[in-house]
């Protein structure tokens, strides 16, 4: 096993990093959508924070790595036609997600508040195809990252 | 280097072989931070969210993965060789382990969930929890290998 073996075993673990925090957060987002307490939405949320490092660690391996094995193979170069579309792809799929998490924070704090009469805009904005929507274009733009890896157009 | 020179022909089964493990992975991560969460939960809440993720998120992904792994190795010839490389060999294990495994976590699992409704059943559902947990240590392992490619 060389260097770049090693590199790419990473570079693909980190990816999986990133697929099962989309995974946990799809559970949540369909799971959130059932919840009819503010109770049983406080619990829910217990779970996502496990998803932020998931998602942090696998996006800055993923770039770091993918960069070094994009420098260090003879076969590839990093102004590849593949290679800057996956670029521009993490970029997109930070932002989204940057958006779904501020989304999917503000309702966390709204149901962590204590404030009275809570419970219907929480259950409301849980149910509201905004966060859904926000999400699953998330988790579309990683599976274009994934044909991108795979298929390499342009290679 | 191995995915430079990969032919083209062999790039949807190996799609369908990654989504799948990406999947099982994610759920069977999913099902133990649910099941850890919600570990002194008294409503059983998260275990029962814990292993329904096992059940219609990790079982489906790993008859893909396990499918697409089999398309892999046909595509590739890899039958043709007189010895498996050492990470077709780790692949095999795991995933066949990990099968078994998985579906031993799925029948507690469902006893346990049986059980809730007569209040009891939380031990079967932790079991099965604990089950996820190896079987995440065991396709790291299997993830790794697939990347590094060992011989």
């Amino acid at each position: 096993m060389d260097f770049y073996d090693w590199v790419l075993a990473f570079h693909l673990l980190a990816a999986f990093s990133i697929a099962a925090a989309l995974v946990l957060y799809s559970v949540l987002v369909v799971a959130g959508r059932r919840m009819a307490t503010l109770e049983q939405t406080r619990l829910l949320f217990r779970v996502a924070p496990v998803g932020g490092p998931l998602v942090g660690i696998g996006m800055g391996l993923t770039l770091l790595l993918g960069i070094v094995l994009a420098i260090d193979a003879d076969a590839f170069q990093l102004w590849d036609p593949w290679v800057i579309a996956a670029i521009v792809l993490w970029a997109l799929f930070a932002e989204v997600g940057r958006r779904t998490g501020a989304y999917y924070t503000e309702t966390q704090k709204l149901a962590e508040s204590g404030e009275a009469g809570v419970e219907p805009e929480v259950l409301a904005r849980l149910r509201a195809p905004t966060g859904a929507r926000l999400h699953y274009a998330n988790v579309a733009v990683f599976l274009l990252l994934v044909l991108d890896m795979i298929f390499k157009p342009g290679a | 280097m191995l995915a430079s020179i990969r032919p083209d022909s062999i790039n949807f089964a190996l799609l369908v072989h990654v989504l799948g493990a990406m999947v099982m992975v994610g759920a069977l991560a999913t099902a133990v931070a649910a099941a850890l969460v919600g570990w002194r939960d008294e409503t059983g809440a998260l275990s029962r969210l814990s292993y329904k993720t096992l059940l219609y998120a990790a079982l489906p992904g790993y008859i893909v993965m396990r499918v697409g792994a089999q398309w892999v190795y046909a595509k590739e010839h890899l039958d043709d060789l007189p010895d498996d490389p050492a990470w077709v060999v780790i692949g095999f294990i795991t995933s066949d382990l990990g099968g078994l495994l998985l579906l031993i976590a799925l029948i507690l699992g469902g006893i346990g969930l049986r059980r809730t409704r007569s209040g009891g059943g939380q031990g079967l559902l932790k079991a099965s929890s604990v089950i996820a947990t190896l079987l995440v240590a065991v396709y790291i392992v299997a993830v790794w290998a697939m990347g590094a490619k060992p011989t």
